[in-house]
C-alpha cells in the first residue's frame, strides 16, 4: 500500500473515532429522550422499548415555548449589540494611527483573557445594584461585553484588508465616516458579519452559568436554565430533560448546517 | 467648468517631503496631465486636490474659492480611481447615482443624470448589472460615468488606464479625448506614462521628486525641455545622453569633443555660460541621428537589438567603448528610431552622424543650454 494511502487511512480512522467520541453523548441524549424513566436507569445504553414522544410533551409542558422565545430575543439582541458596537469600534481602530487607540485595541484583546467565572460575583452585584436582575438586559449586556472583544478582533482583521479606495470614493460622494461604515463597508462585510453572528449565537444560545445566576423568574428564563426546571431536588425527569435539550439544539444545529462555511471562516479569520 | 489653482503646496509625511512648494494653474476647460516617475508625488498632489490628503501648507483654489480645508465632497471635484473603486454591492445605476442620492436629490433628477452620463459613455445596456459582471474597460467607463453624474467643476483622474491592456488603453485614450472635447470640462490627469501625457494633454506638468520641473504644451516640453530630466522623461525611447567637453569657445560658438566619438562638433552657440574646459552633456533624440556621417560627430557601432514595428524600426546600437548614460537600456546602447522598415541583424555595423543642429546641450547642473536649431525659436512656457 503506498504511503500516502496508509496515511490517509490512519487520518480518516482517527477522525472517525474522534467524531464518534464527540457524537455518542449526543446520540445518547436523543435516544434517552424517547425512553421511560425506568428504561433509562435499567438499560441506560439500550434502545428505547417504544418510540414515544411523551417526554417531549412533558418537556414542552414546563414552558419550553416561552424559554425558546426568550432565548431567541436574548440571542438576537446580544448579537445585534455585539455586531454594531464591534463594527464601529473595529473600523475606528483599523483606520486610526493613534498610539492610544492601539493601546485600546490591546486592552480589548486582553478582554479575552478574563474568564467569566472570575467576575461572576462583582457582575451579579453590579446587575443587582442596577436593578436589572430578572430582566433580559441582565444577560444581554454581559453577553455583549463578552462577545465584543472576539468580534472586534475579527472585524479589525477584515477592515485592515478592506479596499481604501472604496472609502475614498464614498467620501468624495459625500458620505460621512458613519455613513461610509453603514452604506459601504458593512454591506460589503457580509462574511465577517455572518461568521461573527453565528459564532456568537452558538455561544449565547448555549450559555448557562450567567443565565442561571441572573434569571430566576420563569417568564425570563432562557432555554438552558428553563430545562433545569425538569430536574427536582430528589427526583429528576431525565427523559424529559433530554427531550428538552434535543429541542434546544435544533435551531442552532440548523443555523450551523446552513452557514457552516462562515463559521469555519470566522475561526480561520483569527489567524490573519 | 472651472479653473484650478495650486499655490505653494507642501505635503510632509513626518520628516519626508512628498510635495515641495508646488504651484501651477489650470485654466477653465483645460486637460492638464501631471506626469513623472513613481514616487514623484503626482498622486499625492492629485489626492490633495481631491481632499483625500491633508496638506501641510499652501492653498488650493477652485474658481478663486479656497478649498484647501474643505471636505472632499464640498470641493466640486470628482475622481476616477486607478482600480475603479466601484461599490460591488450596487448596480451600475446605483453606483453612478450614489453621490446624488447621498446629497438627497430627487429620484427623477438622479435618473436623468445617470441616463445622460450612460448615453455619453455608451453604457446604457450595463446599467442594471453589478460591477463584477463588467469587463475592465466597462468598469472604467462606469467609474468615469460616476464622475460625470456629479457634474463636478474639476475632474481628477488617478492613472485610470493603467489596469487596462494595451489595446483598450489606446481606445480609452481616444475616448477620454472625445469626452473632454464634448464636456469641455476642466480635467487633471495623473499618469506615469509619458505617451498618455503627450497624446492627451493640453498642457503637461512634469513632476520629479516632489517638485514641478516644467509646465507647458506637450510639444513645447518635447522640443524645449528646461533640463535633462524633462528631456529624458518625455519621448520613447528616451533621449540618448553623452558626456562631452568644451574644447574651445569662439565668437562663432563652441567646439565639443566626446570620448569615443570621432571628430569634433562645432555648435553655433554663444550663450549658456559655459567656458572652455567645462564638462557638458549632449542629448540626441533617437530620431535625430543622421544617416550621413559627414559634418559632425561620427558614431560607429554594431546593432545589438532590432525592434521592427512595421511602419517604424527601433535599433539599439552598441557603441563599443562609448556608452550612452542614463539610457533606455542598462547596457548603455544608443536608441535609434527610423520611420521605415529596416532589415538588420544583431552584429551588423552601423555608422551614424550627429550634427550640431540636432543636439540638446545641458550644463553641469543638468540645465538645458542649447536646443536643436529647428526648435530654438519655439515659445518657452515654464
Amino acid at each position: 500500500m503506498p504511503n500516502f494511502t496508509r496515511a490517509k487511512v490512519l487520518m480518516y480512522g482517527f477522525v472517525s473515532l474522534w467524531s464518534l467520541f464527540v457524537m455518542l453523548p449526543l446520540l445518547w441524549m436523543v435516544l434517552a429522550s424517547f425512553k421511560t424513566k425506568r428504561e433509562l436507569f435499567m438499560d441506560p445504553l439500550g434502545l428505547p422499548g417504544s418510540w414515544t414522544f411523551d417526554a417531549y410533551e412533558r418537556a414542552w409542558g414546563v414552558g419550553m415555548g416561552r424559554f425558546m422565545v426568550n432565548s431567541v430575543i436574548v440571542t438576537g439582541a446580544s448579537v445585534a449589540v455585539i455586531t454594531v458596537v464591534s463594527g464601529m469600534a473595529a473600523y475606528v481602530l483599523a483606520r486610526s494611527d493613534s498610539r492610544w487607540l492601539r493601546l485600546v485595541y490591546l486592552l480589548i484583546v486582553a478582554g479575552f483573557a478574563v474568564p467569566v467565572q472570575a467576575v461572576l460575583v462583582p457582575l451579579y452585584q453590579m446587575i443587582s445594584g442596577a436593578g436589572m436582575l430578572n430582566s433580559m438586559a441582565a444577560i444581554v449586556l454581559p453577553y455583549a461585553a463578552y462577545g465584543i472583544p472576539f468580534t472586534t478582533v475579527l472585524f479589525y482583521a477584515f477592515f485592515l484588508d478592506f479596499p481604501k479606495e472604496l472609502e475614498e470614493a464614498a467620501r468624495l460622494d459625500g458620505c460621512s465616516r458613519i455613513r461610509t461604515l453603514f452604506r459601504v463597508i458593512l454591506p460589503l462585510s457580509g462574511p465577517a458579519v455572518a461568521s461573527s453572528a453565528i459564532f456568537q449565537s452558538v455561544f449565547i444560545w448555549n450559555e448557562f452559568v450567567l443565565a442561571l445566576l441572573m434569571l430566576n423568574n420563569p417568564g425570563t428564563k432562557t432555554l438552558p436554565v428553563g430545562i433545569i426546571a425538569l430536574g427536582g431536588e430528589f427526583t429528576s425527569d431525565w427523559p424529559a430533560i433530554m427531550a428538552g435539550l434535543s429541542i434546544a439544539i435544533l435551531p442552532i444545529l440548523l443555523i450551523f448546517v446552513l452557514a457552516q462555511k462562515y463559521f469555519v471562516r470566522s475561526l480561520a479569520g483569527l489567524g490573519k | 467648468m472651472a479653473e484650478l489653482e495650486v499655490r505653494n503646496l507642501v505635503k510632509n509625511y513626518g520628516a519626508y517631503n512628498a510635495i515641495k512648494d508646488v504651484s501651477f494653474a489650470v485654466t477653465s476647460g483645460e486637460f492638464v496631465v501631471m506626469v513623472g516617475p513613481s514616487g514623484c508625488g503626482k498622486s499625492t498632489l492629485l489626492r490633495a486636490i481631491a481632499g483625500l490628503e491633508e496638506v501641510t501648507s499652501g492653498q488650493i483654489m477652485i474658481n478663486r474659492r479656497d478649498i484647501t480645508r474643505d471636505e472632499p465632497s464640498d470641493r466640486g471635484v470628482a475622481m476616477v480611481f486607478q482600480n475603479y473603486a466601484l461599490y460591488p454591492h450596487m448596480t451600475v445605476r446605483q453606483n453612478m447615482g450614489f453621490a446624488l442620492r447621498i446629497a438627497g436629490r430627487p429620484q427623477a433628477e438622479i435618473d436623468a443624470a445617470v441616463n445622460r452620463a450612460a448615453a455619453i459613455l455608451r453604457i446604457e445596456a450595463q446599467l442594471e448589472k453589478k460591477p463584477k459582471a463588467l469587463s475592465g474597460g466597462q468598469k472604467q467607463r462606469v467609474a468615469i460615468g460616476r464622475a460625470i453624474t456629479r457634474a463636478p467643476d474639476v475632474f481628477l483622474f488617478d492613472e485610470p488606464l493603467s489596469n487596462l491592456d494595451a489595446a483598450l488603453r489606446s481606445q480609452m485614450r481616444v475616448e477620454l479625448g472625445r469626452l473632454h472635447a464634448e464636456l469641455g470640462a476642466t480635467m487633471v490627469y495623473v499618469t506615469h506614462d509619458q505617451t498618455e501625457a503627450m497624446t492627451m494633454a493640453s498642457r503637461i506638468v512634469v513632476l520629479n521628486d516632489g517638485r514641478v520641473e516644467q509646465v507647458g504644451p506637450p510639444l513645447d516640453l518635447y522640443n524645449r525641455p528646461v533640463n535633462r530630466f524633462v528631456a529624458g522623461f518625455l519621448g520613447s525611447p528616451r533621449m540618448n545622453f553623452v558626456k562631452a567637453e568644451v574644447v574651445a569657445l569662439t565668437v562663432q560658438g563652441l567646439t565639443l569633443r566626446a570620448e569615443g566619438l570621432q571628430g569634433v562638433l562645432e555648435v553655433p552657440m554663444t550663450e549658456g555660460g559655459v567656458k572652455a574646459g567645462d564638462a557638458v552633456v549632449v542629448g540626441i533624440r533617437p530620431e535625430a541621428f543622421s544617416d550621413d556621417p559627414a559634418g559632425g560627430w561620427v558614431l560607429d557601432g554594431r546593432i545589438s537589438v532590432v525592434e521592427s514595428l512595421g511602419r517604424e524600426t527601433l535599433l539599439y546600437l552598441d557603441g563599443g567603448a562609448l556608452r550612452a548614460f542614463d539610457s533606455e537600456s542598462h547596457e548603455g546602447y544608443f536608441a535609434v528610431h527610423r520611420t521605415r522598415q529596416i532589415t538588420a541583424r544583431h552584429g551588423d555595423p552601423l555608422r551614424l552622424g550627429i550634427t550640431a543642429d540636432a543636439i540638446y546641450l545641458f550644463d553641469q547642473d543638468d540645465r538645458a543650454i542649447g536646443w536643436p536649431s529647428t526648435h530654438a525659436t519655439q515659445s518657452k512656457d515654464t
